[in-house]
């Protein structure tokens, strides 16, 4: 019964990114990687395998990233301001319910977009053979778990603050957390013992969106499939992570008067 | 009074105008200001540019992480160095080049404090202690230096490091690596980098053309310095330039074009001690004859031992 109520929410906010141009949006990008792949073989595309794979991870990182922000952090908010909310809350369905149903979707919406645009890169590298090895596969399947925190971390935010201070405060975080981590390890050494406690904190609070790409070992050559128990760990970090700012979410927008 | 005296006070201004302008050309000659460029002074070009200049540079960064197989590597901050860690620091920048200083930017287990997070990472990104590390084959990046140049021609570094690499391949490296420096020179006209590279290929390499890597090399030596208008990279050429123009001058046994070169090169770099030993000829002067017949090869070794300890060279990071 709830999966049916969580399936239709889902399937409402895939439709509206759909009716947004969102997955347009990400199509075309797809088809100038293509085009840009193109040029790259006018101008010569022999030594370039490392190049273009290490582009194409990049981009793919960068826009899959962006578009799981976007739609997460305006599930919600755009409910409230549209006054769409009402007559969902009218129906038999929790906030809980609503919640995990637009969580559901924002992250079906990102995996589609990732997945088409992966398509898309990748059906422009094999035009100039570039090989993919095992390592591609599990480069998707954990990009993909990450994609799941930024949409967690997204719509939670979205709950506490205004949608453009979400998407802002998202974007700053995806794109900022390896090199605030870099930060942090690069003053824990000279700091005292008392920051050295809170850099460790600050560590253990922060999303670890960084872990779950594993670009460098898919472009560079001879690193090979990373351990099983990395993969599982990851895993279960991120289901962790999700249920804990989902939870943040939940009791924020519990409490929220309508 | 008044209305005769007005005319001869502007012309009085006039002249006076003229003649303060023919003074400050001389003064103050009109230079265009260092990268004033067309990109900076249109809107469209600029933002072109700024693509290109920052798209070629990424590029060039992108280099080292070939060489090292994805393995990213920095210099020590203050705080580290303060902290008692060894290696270079930033402010060290003579010493940026020496690989077996620098630290993973992905810290080794032992100097990582994020527990199972840094186990994670170093399992998921192309991690491998660097301690007497090896390098992947430096023509693995050669396509960047193509596209970087392709991007920028005013890039010297796509250039002359591109060069390099070319000149290292077996067949027809020497060929190639004269082509793309000439090539660089043709989009860079006197550039004292890439015409430096260019004497040192001649005069280096097994072709031990000294007339024609002069004709690179006196160029550069006989132009007017200004040591305080040049870059770093510019002024180590230069430097370069002047040791090699006096060993070619030696080897071709024109010892008083050697020394006049190397005395000439001192006024601008006092300190340098290749070019103080090249000032003096005592041995030469046993039997003059000796080097124009029968010339010992140039000990390229000594001199780049000398430049790379004195003067840290970009080339160096291409091993």
């Amino acid at each position: 019964m709830k999966i049916r109520v969580w399936k239709s929410l889902a399937r409402g906010v895939l439709l509206d990114a759909i009716r947004r141009k969102d997955l347009w949006v990400v199509g075309i990008l797809g088809f100038l990687v293509v085009l840009c792949a193109g040029a790259l073989g006018f101008f010569g595309f022999d030594g370039l395998e490392v190049f273009a794979k290490d582009l194409a991870v990049s981009v793919l990182g960068g826009f899959s990233t962006i578009v799981a922000i976007m739609v997460s952090s305006r599930g919600m908010t755009e409910e409230i301001k549209n006054r769409t909310l009402y007559p969902l809350l009218a129906r038999p369905i929790s906030r809980f319910d609503l919640l995990f149903g637009k969580f559901v979707g924002a992250v079906v919406a990102t995996w589609v977009s990732f997945l088409i645009l992966a398509a898309m890169t990748g059906i422009a590298l094999s035009f100039f053979h570039v090989h993919f090895e095992a390592v591609t596969l599990q480069y998707l399947f954990l990009k993909m778990i990450g994609l799941t925190l930024v949409c967690a971390v997204g719509q939670t935010l979205s709950l506490v603050m205004t949608n453009s201070a979400a998407i802002t405060t998202s974007l700053i975080v995806a794109f900022g957390s390896t090199l605030i981590t870099r930060a942090l390890g690069m003053g824990y050494s000279s700091a005292p013992p008392s920051m050295q406690a809170f850099f460790k904190a600050l560590n253990a609070v922060l999303p670890q969106y960084g872990l779950f790409d594993i670009g460098s070992r898919v472009s560079y050559s001879g690193w090979g499939t990373a351990p099983l128990w990395v993969v599982g760990a990851l895993t279960a970090y991120a289901v962790a992570y999700c249920g804990f700012m989902f939870i943040l979410g939940w009791t924020k927008f519990n409490k929220q008067a309508i | 009074m008044v209305k005769a005296a007005l005319p001869i006070a502007f012309a009085g201004l006039g002249i006076a105008t003229y003649f303060t302008d023919a003074v400050m050309t001389e003064l103050q000659p009109v230079e265009t200001p260092a990268g004033l460029e067309a990109h900076e002074t249109n809107a469209g070009a600029s933002l072109l540019g700024q693509f290109r200049t920052n798209f070629s540079s990424w590029l060039w960064l992108r280099t080292d992480l070939y060489l090292h197989n994805g393995v990213e590597m920095r210099v020590l901050s203050d705080s580290e160095m303060k902290a008692g860690q060894s290696g270079v620091g930033t402010g060290d920048k003579k010493h940026w080049d020496d690989e077996s200083k620098l630290v993973t930017v992905i810290p080794p287990k032992e100097r990582d404090f994020r527990g199972i997070f840094g186990d994670i990472e170093r399992a998921t990104s192309a991690f491998k202690e660097m301690k007497g590390h090896d390098h992947n084959e430096p023509q693995k990046a050669l396509p960047l230096f193509r596209l970087m140049t392709w991007l920028d021609p005013r890039f010297i570094p796509g250039w002359t490091i591109g060069a390099n690499v070319l000149g290292r391949e077996k067949n027809g490296g020497f060929d190639r690596a004269v082509a793309h420096l000439q090539e660089g020179l043709a989009s860079n006209p006197g550039n004292v980098e890439i015409m430096g590279d260019l004497g040192v290929l001649f005069a280096g390499s097994d072709k031990r053309e000294f007339a024609t890597a002069l004709t690179y090399f006196e160029p550069i030596v006989r132009k007017k310095h200004d040591l305080t208008k040049l870059s770093e990279e510019e002024a180590d050429a230069l430097l370069s330039a002047f040791r090699w123009t006096a060993m070619c001058y030696r080897e071709t046994g024109r010892r008083e074009d050697q020394v006049n070169c190397a005395r000439y090169g001192l006024m601008f770099f006092k300190d340098d001690q290749v070019l103080e030993r090249l000032s003096h000829v005592p041995s030469l002067l046993v039997n003059p004859n000796r080097r124009a017949k029968d010339p010992e090869p140039i000990n390229v070794d000594s001199i780049s031992a000398d430049q790379d300890h004195e003067h840290a060279h970009d080339h160096d990071h291409v091993h």
